[in-house]
């Protein structure tokens, strides 16, 4: 991705938006902002927002005609702000706290004639910007018909003040002028450009016909003229709208004098429309407050209460449900980013590695988005380029990819037809989690559809791929999925029949030419078997899992299933498409365990009933994490009968790596009746532990399997330390990359465990 | 380069030499970065202790500062 495309990618994001008052106002004052400030009685602070965007807050202030008013979006709620009154309060209250900076004196001769709020605004910003301007006025004062129109809302102070600061720019006022048609053409002849105010320049006096000035740069048909302010056709006058044109001609005047285009990038000026989105919903009303004192305006107490019924109008919509953008603080535009800015990092640290991995790459925020901004391909693309540049973290995903090349290895894959048969119509594909948690459901599922299904159903136990997806590695990735698909060729190209959501998802984008189908809707096709429970009578909360959040047919099967068996189900507050991830999607719990434990915790909070069910392996490994009764819909489908679904424990991840393997050699040996070969030596120790220490080695990513081997190598070679006070015996070993620590002492019949742990750091090779 | 030294104490003997483990200047690595640091090892057979505050302590945070080069 290049700045071009990232800044594509960000403009995408809303958040920044103007909220609708900003927007809706010709200046763009920070009215969100300015109700954050009064509602927290920070006068000064609001002060300064006026002061940065207004011209002379102290006239502006007191007597905006708020064309904000009916954007507000607090009238969907209640009545709309009252912004222009608390504007009033805040100048009435408070005197300059910010003087905006003048820049150097620049060349360029330029006149304002007339001095009514637009000649005033535009005299005073060109002299901001190092261009003084000569203000000119026939009246003996300033503001043009703005003394008659304010009345006493504007004390007479206030054009003293005005004047002292177009003087402290370096402004020159002429009042009390001739500006008769010759005066004037003299005049042009003076000055380099012009601006007229028809406020107070009566337009007979030009000695030129002016035409229609441009709605966007103001110009006037003759070169270095330009003209605005006054009353608008069949529109009462406007203060704004001095403001807006003042401000607008200035600018353009600026730009006339650089020789640069008058009209280029100037969408953006005056009021705008805006993408902003912010949903209403849930949002108590609130009825505008009203001055006791009409003429006073508003009291402080008054003020205070009117500008806390500001919303602050925001998007967020995706940070609001999304526990991964809560925890870093971020919303997509800053998170794509920060990403980015990572990844060019050449020297330093690179402190947003754990940001991109900790995404779930689960689309919901997408779903979410008005705009549909793709976080997940951004996080997924920015993992692929650490992959290729070798910043990848490797203890980032090394677990996952280390049992995803179990899984597909000799001990757990295996691809077969039917027993008795040499070809397959369809091909069973459980997924490796499924494999892993639920061994003996997957063998009565497979068996079930053998004797439902005609032509043969073989068996296929192996991985989708998607960890080696996830964790941005496309070349093994690639490289898994060729071969699984020729093994599939190698079968006849039978249908896959694929349990879980996630392979669906893989093998429908990625492996197009595959015939697959959803088990849940082929179970929906045949004739369900007899549930061996007594149901629940509570509904129990239905959670679809983040990757069936496109698969629309595979979560109406399910719920076409519960009903068939007559399991009573309830919806979840936000599920469907819009279903939060369990914390394994994109490896986010490999990647951030804490994180991967709050985003569990998040998608059981939206249960509607005490307790849940859900149809994907993962979901229930770690929504059962959280200490809630979940089931899996296979279970009461296929499970043993004397196992209640709903009080199933976790299964952890040694227990899953077990599983797998034991499945194979099962299976194999019933149901094709294979010699098994003796499994390897390590794999025979026998190990025991308290449940603490089981629970400590399934948070350090340390499988049963890799102690199994440090006490063999410790045991078969006698390299261990050994504690004479306890009987203790420490050892170490190093399988691939990873040294594993067991501090055991044998038992009986084999060794009870009470510590293991682990590093990555390489002790000298000898030595270990 | 500094030596910082983790050497402690311990109870751990080596059961092949059926020796006290003493302080030794061992290289420990990681991705490239190589680091002069001081454990308790067996004199005879140089079996180095790594004891578990040290490995799910400093190592696994010097582990994913390197990580993050």
């Amino acid at each position: 991705m290049d700045q071009s495309q990232l800044r594509a990618l960000e403009a995408r994001c809303i958040q920044e938006e103007m909220p609708f008052c900003t927007a809706s106002c010709p200046i763009h004052v920070d009215a969100r902002g300015l109700m954050a400030l009064l509602t927290r009685g920070e006068l000064r602070e609001a002060r300064k927002i006026l002061d940065r965007t207004m011209p002379f807050p102290e006239i502006l202030g007191r007597i905006c005609d708020q064309p904000c008013h009916p954007f507000c979006k607090r009238g969907e709620i209640g009545d709309p702000l009252w912004i222009g009154p608390l504007e009033r309060y805040c100048v009435s209250v408070t005197d300059t706290v910010l003087k905006p900076p003048k820049l150097p004196v620049k060349g360029g001769a330029v006149a304002v004639l007339g001095a009514g709020f637009s000649g005033m605004t535009a005299a005073l910003d060109l002299s901001r910007k190092g261009r003084p301007a000569t203000l000119i006025t026939a009246r003996t004062r300033l503001g043009g018909s703005l003394p008659d129109r304010a009345g006493s809302l504007l004390p007479p102070e206030v054009f003293d003040q005005a004047e002292a600061t177009l003087k402290r720019y370096g402004a020159e006022i002429v009042t009390g002028a001739s500006l008769d048609r010759q005066t004037v053409a003299a005049l042009l002849d003076k000055y380099d450009v012009l601006y007229f105010d028809w406020d107070d320049f009566t337009i007979d006096h030009l000695p030129f016909i002016p035409g229609t000035p441009d709605p966007i740069s103001l110009a006037l048909e003759r070169d270095g003229c330009f003209g605005g302010g006054g009353v608008e056709d069949g529109k009462p006058f406007s203060i704004m709208h001095q403001a807006e044109n003042g401000r607008r001609a200035a600018l353009s005047m600026e730009r006339y004098l650089q020789g640069v285009s008058l009209t280029a990038e100037r969408e953006k000026e005056g009021a705008c429309p805006t993408r902003m989105y912010t949903v209403t919903e849930g949002i108590p009303p609130a009825s505008e407050i009203v001055p006791d004192n009409p003429i006073a305006g508003y009291t402080a107490e008054e003020a205070q209460r009117e500008a806390a019924r500001c919303i602050y109008c925001e998007c967020l919509e995706c940070v609001k449900k999304c526990a991964y953008l809560q925890e870093y603080k971020e919303y997509p535009k800053t998170l794509v980013r920060k990403t980015y800015n990572n990844l060019s990092i050449v020297q330093g640290n690179r402190s947003a590695n754990k940001l991109t991995n900790s995404c779930s790459l689960c689309w919901q925020c997408t779903v979410i988005c008005p705009y549909d901004f793709p976080v997940a391909s951004a996080c997924h693309a920015a993992r692929q380029e650490m992959v290729a540049s070798g910043h990848m973290p490797p203890s980032a995903h090394s677990f996952a990819l280390e049992e995803m090349h179990y899984t597909l290895g000799e001990n757990c894959a295996l691809i077969r037809h039917q027993p008795g048969t040499t070809a397959s119509r369809y091909l069973f594909f459980p997924g490796c989690q499924l494999t892993g948690t639920y061994p003996d459901t997957v063998e009565r599922t497979y068996i079930f559809l053998t004797q439902h299904l005609e032509d043969g159903v073989g068996l296929f136990l192996s991985c989708c791929g998607a960890p080696a997806d996830w964790a941005g590695q496309s070349a093994l990735f690639t490289d898994v999925l060729a071969d699984l698909t020729a093994q599939i060729r190698q079968m006849g190209n039978p249908t896959l029949i694929v349990a879980c959501s996630s392979c669906l998802a893989a093998f429908g984008k990625y492996a197009p030419e595959l015939t697959v189908v959803s088990l849940w809707q082929m179970l929906d096709e045949l004739p369900l078997p007899e549930v061996l429970f007594d149901l629940p009578e509570s509904p129990l909360t239905v959670h679809d899992p983040c990757t069936a959040r496109y698969q629309e047919g595979v979560r109406a099967s399910v719920r076409s299933i519960c009903g068939k068996i007559g399991l009573p189900v309830a919806e979840t507050t936000i599920g469907a498409e819009l279903a939060d991830c369990c914390g394994y999607g994109g490896l986010l719990q490999f990647a951030n365990q804490p994180l991967g434990e709050k985003v569990a915790t998040l998608k059981v909070s939206r249960s509607t009933t005490e307790t849940g069910l859900v149809y994907c392996a993962m979901c229930r490994e770690n929504l059962v994490g959280t200490e809630t009764h979940i089931a899996h819909l296979l279970d009461y489908l296929f499970a043993d009968p004397e196992k209640n679904p709903l009080v199933r424990a976790k299964v952890g991840l040694s227990g899953r790596h077990e599983h797998r393997s034991r499945l194979k050699s099962r299976l194999q040996s019933t149901l094709w009746q294979d010699l098994i070969g003796s499994p390897a030596p390590h794999r025979a120790i026998r190990l025991e532990a308290d449940d603490e220490t089981w629970a400590l080695l399934n948070e350090r990513l340390i499988l049963m399997e890799d102690i199994q081997k440090v006490i063999h190598h410790a045991e078969t070679t006698g390299r261990y330390l050994h504690n004479p006070a306890n009987g203790r015996r420490l050892a170490a070993f190093k399988p691939v990359v990873v040294t594993y620590w067991a501090e055991y002492e044998p038992i009986s019949d084999g060794y009870f465990l009470h510590r293991g742990y682990s590093h990555r750091m390489q002790l000298p090779e000898d030595r270990a | 380069m500094s030596t910082f030294s983790f050497a402690e104490a311990t109870e751990w003997r080596c059961a092949a030499c059926d020796q006290p483990l003493q302080p030794a200047k061992v290289k420990v690595t990681y991705l490239n970065a190589v680091f002069n640091v001081e454990l308790m090892v067996c004199p005879a057979c140089d079996f180095i202790l790594v004891p578990e505050n040290l490995a799910m302590g400093k190592m696994l945070e010097v582990e994913q500062l390197l990580e993050d080069k």
